[in-house]
């Protein structure tokens, strides 16, 4: 008896159980929401978290000031936990914040997900809008919708060992045929040296050669794609970064051989600055844009950086509109600047912040000549987590396939992933 | 015998030794300036030490709530895992039903899930049960505490249930002879005779508690002032910009509760069976 | 322990303490916890769901057993496993004779050495995974790292050869797992009378036989726990892998199962897909577990 009532228990559970627990999407109100209350602002926490916070009071003082009965609810996320969070908020609207910060390449899982909402008439009715360059507003806009503001930038660009140019009477490279040259000759001359650091996992260290020779992700297996891959793969050899020792390499591991002195050259970002200066290299190093092919020409960098978004189904977005477009203002852009050394993406702020400090001249060079961003896609993601284009250069540096192979074996992956 | 003995020890010590230092290591990265920790001449000493790294962690806002919300949510789960797997190893040994076998494989089936493949059935479940319970919803210490007590459950059962069947039955009728109920029998004899495997359970569930990054970032969405210790370590890894010295500062500070809790626990672990237990 | 019950003698009816009460609180907690997100995980791995589905973007869609056949089909699937496999293996038995011997060894120092062991291992098991794995991959590092500057060795790459990636993974799993068979046999051995040891011990059993012929028999029900424990472990690996692999080493050649359910499945929110690799893993772990069990249950332990 009691087992019967069991198990009629355990199968009604089962019949309503048969579908699998969503959320369902919340409304945003139409009028614009309330003006008053409580808005919710999600950003990401720093290591030395101090100084962005600073900037942020003030701008959440300016902000209650002109706006009264509002109070603002600041959070900060670690990155690295932002993929649960987002999608947290994405399912329990409950715990969802009104604007956030989030990284420029998660945008179109963001959208595909249906978390972000339309910023196209807010930017439009914004007077520093117009202000924004047409490849930061591209990398924030999916499927023809304007879904976030950028607010600020992170390019790489070459930096190099002064006193061992000096010492072996190089000049710094101003194109690719004399980066790979001045590499080779450190190596050399020097063999405790890597001549440039260069890894098989450092994806935006090689994306600029293959852009630079006109390829593209999308297309990673036509003839240029694979000559841009090949001049990268090309300093993966003992000549240079011997495989044994840079197959692997991260970005972030470069950053490190830089700045303990084993590299004469690498492809750091401006964000890597306070990382070198703290080590060995510190005051022995300069930085000019990486080169292209042609000499003089620039390569065309992947523009990472953060947007400010606002949530779909926030409850008071045009108060969030409101706070975004002041925290994304020029005033603040370059408070942001002197506080954390993100680049800036209004072209006034970026002026004002090159005239202050010479460092950023490089990297605002390379910016001004056109970055390059990821495929906006959801299926980028999957790409990324499942190592696609590391894998390839990794396998031609190692020489477990070819250039041809490698890239056809890339190619396949990424359009199945893309497809979807 | 001796000889044997002292040359054991020097084993023991050298073991020891060799096991804790890359935990030497972790330390010395986090007292030592950010050049030396990646540089081309190791040492494994520091003639600058600096306890920056510590000034960065410990101002990470709430540092302190979040040590205390882990504390809590360890300890709790401690206390609740012990408590229902005793309770269950003894109804598991100490009594003959039918279902008994498949009772005790399920509880092993149920460890063998990947976690991550449970994140958003758990998610949508705790959303739903924080509607029914106010304590137990997201952004709430009570759902990490429910769901460490169900991942440290299994294996707490199966090890205790080794020590309840290892204590002979005639202790339980000896003991009612002498006229104690069953109560007592289950707090006097059986609790105190188990304690070498509850605690090793206990730093078993502890730890797993502790050192839980996964779901303290799934169900703690927005309650920023509810989150737990491991989320003060991932404020430090930002792609190719990773602050080392404060990563190494806070896992010495998420290690070092957990050795003291081991301390605490210890003389429970080693106590011997003195003569409780005839053959 | 004892395997034999005394003869069957009449019981008093007992009607407070029914086994079912007491089994009450842990059958509600892991019902919940575990029953009904098992129940999913079964049903989401026969569906196409993804994060557009869970944020209720659109319909959820049965597919039958196409999540499952595109995991057969694909070679990578089948070579990480086989990986998984013999690292799981390797890790499992290097773990057990590490943790079963320096349980042993233990039992016969002095005080104090038998403190500063215990701490260290306790030490080793508290670090977080991501912790351990950093300081051992800074350690290991081929330009930067301690050991190839000490040893003379700068420039070799660890991570480089295949067999020595998971030879130095594998001994970072060991490192963190080890300490729990140590602590958890411990406990065991201290249970055992003292008086059947001492027996041994007059009887002239050198350690060694005191060890296989009196500790381990006793101590079979605590091994079947802490064997399978580590085999579900190590078998379901992810921390160390991916932290000093970046990933799964170059070309993914050190990638196991759940590295690679992560890159392929959890880290695009394919959540269908994953749920397939979740229960393709519980029932590969089911099988390993149950034909362990059953070669215990051979050799005379009952459960």
């Amino acid at each position: 008896m009691r087992i019967r009532l069991a198990a009629a228990a355990a199968l009604a559970l089962t019949v309503t159980a048969c579908t699998p627990s969503t959320s369902s999407p919340s409304a945003a109100p139409s009028d614009g929401g309330a003006r008053t209350g409580t808005l919710k602002v999600w950003l990401f926490d720093e290591p030395n978290r101090a100084p962005k916070e600073a900037v942020v009071k003030d701008a959440v003082a300016e902000f209650t000031a002109a706006h009264p009965d509002t109070k603002v609810d600041v959070a900060y996320l670690a990155v690295d936990t932002r993929s649960e969070r987002f999608k947290g908020a994405f399912n329990d609207p409950a715990s969802a914040p009104d604007v956030v910060e989030y990284g420029n390449t998660d945008l179109p899982e963001y959208a595909a997900a249906g978390g972000l909402a339309d910023l196209g008439p807010a930017v439009g009715a914004w007077p520093e809008g117009a202000d924004l360059s047409p490849d930061a507003k591209a990398s924030a806009t999916y499927q023809g919708t304007l879904l976030g503001v950028p607010w600020y930038l992170g390019v790489r660009a070459l930096y190099y060992r002064t006193d061992v140019f000096a010492e072996l009477g190089l000049k710094p490279p101003t194109s690719q045929a004399e980066l790979t040259t001045a590499a080779r000759a450190i190596r050399a001359r020097k063999p405790e040296l890597f001549g440039i650091a260069v890894g098989g996992k450092y994806t935006f260290g090689a994306l600029p050669f293959v852009w630079d020779a006109g390829g593209d992700i999308t297309s990673i297996n036509s003839a240029q794609s694979r000559a841009g891959l090949k001049a990268y793969t090309d300093l993966l050899k003992p000549d240079n970064c011997p495989p044994q020792q840079c197959a692997d390499l991260t970005g972030g591991k470069t950053v490190e051989l830089f700045a303990s002195g084993k590299a004469g050259m690498a492809i750091i970002g401006n964000f890597n600055r306070a990382a070198v200066d703290a080590g060995a290299a510190k005051g022995k190093y300069a930085v000019v844009p990486l080169p292209g092919g042609k000499p003089g020409s620039i390569a065309p960098a992947f523009a990472g950086g953060n947007n400010l978004g606002i949530m779909k189904n926030s409850q008071r977005p045009a108060l969030a509109a409101d706070f975004l477009t002041l925290l994304a203002s020029k005033k603040y852009q370059s408070k942001m600047y002197a506080a954390m050394g993100n680049l800036p993406t209004l072209k006034a702020a970026r002026a004002e912040v090159a005239g202050q400090d010479p460092f950023l001249a490089p990297f605002l060079s390379t910016i001004d000549a056109g970055t390059k961003f990821v495929p906006l896609d959801p299926g980028w993601g999957k790409i990324d987590a499942q190592a696609v284009l590391p894998t390839m250069i990794e396998k031609v540096a190692t020489g477990k396939a070819t250039v041809e192979a490698a890239t056809d074996e890339a190619a396949k992956a990424i359009s199945a992933a893309l497809g979807k | 015998m001796r000889l044997t003995r002292r040359l054991l020890d020097t084993l023991a010590v050298l073991l020891a030794v060799a096991t804790v230092f890359p935990i030497y290591w972790m330390v010395l990265a986090a007292v030592k300036p950010p050049g030396e920790i990646q540089s081309l001449h190791q040492r494994p000493w520091t003639l600058a030490p600096s306890i920056d790294s510590f000034h960065r962690v410990l101002a990470v806002d709430s540092f302190g709530r979040y040590f205390l919300n882990s504390l809590l949510v360890a300890l709790v789960v401690v206390v609740l895992s012990g408590l229902c797997a005793f309770l269950a190893a003894v109804a598991l040994t100490r009594f003959r039903f039918r279902m008994r076998t498949t009772v005790l494989v399920l509880f092993l089936v149920a460890q063998m899930v990947p976690i991550e493949a449970l994140t958003i059935p758990l998610f949508f479940l705790v959303r739903d049960l924080g509607a029914q319970v106010p304590g137990l919803g997201l952004n709430t210490l009570g759902s990490l505490m429910l769901v460490h007590t169900a991942f440290t459950l299994p294996f707490a059962i199966w090890m205790l249930r080794g020590f309840v069947a290892a204590i002979p039955e005639e202790l339980d009728e000896a003991a009612q002879l002498d006229g104690a109920g069953r109560f007592t029998v289950l707090c006097r004899i059986l609790f105190p005779l188990v304690a070498p495997g509850l605690a090793a359970t206990s730093v078993f569930s502890f730890i797993t508690a502790w050192n839980d990054f996964l779901f303290a970032r799934t169900f703690i969405i927005s309650a920023t002032d509810r989150q737990t210790l491991p989320m003060a370590l991932l404020v430090f890894f930002k792609p190719d910009e990773n602050d080392w010295g404060a990563i190494m500062a806070a896992s010495t500070l998420m290690t070092v509760p957990v050795l003291i809790f081991f301390l605490l626990v210890r003389r429970r672990l080693v106590a011997g069976l003195g003569g409780a237990v005839k053959d | 322990m004892t395997t034999a019950l005394p003869a069957v003698r009449a019981r008093p009816r007992r009607r407070v303490w029914t086994p079912l009460w007491l089994l009450l609180p842990a059958a509600v907690v892991l019902g919940t916890l575990f029953g009904y997100p098992m129940w999913q995980l079964g049903l989401l791995s026969v569906l196409d769901f993804r994060q557009a589905q869970v944020s209720g973007g659109q319909p959820t869609r049965f597919v039958g057993l196409a999540n499952y056949a595109q995991l057969f089909g694909d070679s990578r699937f089948w070579s990480v496993l086989g990986a998984t496999v013999f690292f799981a293996a390797a890790c499992v038995v290097a773990t057990l004779a590490v943790g079963a011997g320096l349980a042993v060894l233990l039992t016969r120092i002095s005080r104090v050495p038998r403190l500063l062991l215990s701490l260290a291992a306790m030490a080793a098991w508290a670090v977080p995974a991501v912790s351990g794995s950093t300081v051992w991959m800074f350690l290991f590092d081929t330009n930067l790292g301690l050991v190839n500057q000490t040893i003379g060795a700068t420039g070799f790459n660890w991570m480089y050869g295949r067999y020595t990636a998971f030879a130095l993974v594998g001994a970072v799993v060991v490192w963190h797992s080890f300490p729990f068979v140590m602590v958890t046999l411990y406990a065991g051995i201290e249970a055992i009378p003292r008086s059947t040891l001492e027996a041994a011990a007059i009887d002239g059993a050198s350690t060694w036989r005191t060890f296989w012929q009196i500790m381990v028999p006793m101590l079979r029900p605590l091994l079947a726990i802490v064997v399978i424990q580590s085999i579900i472990w190590d078998f379901k690996v992810f921390t160390q892998i991916y932290v000093m692999t970046r990933g799964g080493g170059i070309a993914g050649q050190n990638l196991t199962l759940n590295v690679w359910a992560y890159q392929q499945a959890f880290a695009a929110s394919e959540y269908g897909l994953g749920a397939a690799i979740g229960v393709v893993m519980m029932v590969i772990l089911l099988a390993v577990t149950l034909l362990y069990l059953r070669t215990l249950r051979r050799s005379g332990e009952p459960l």
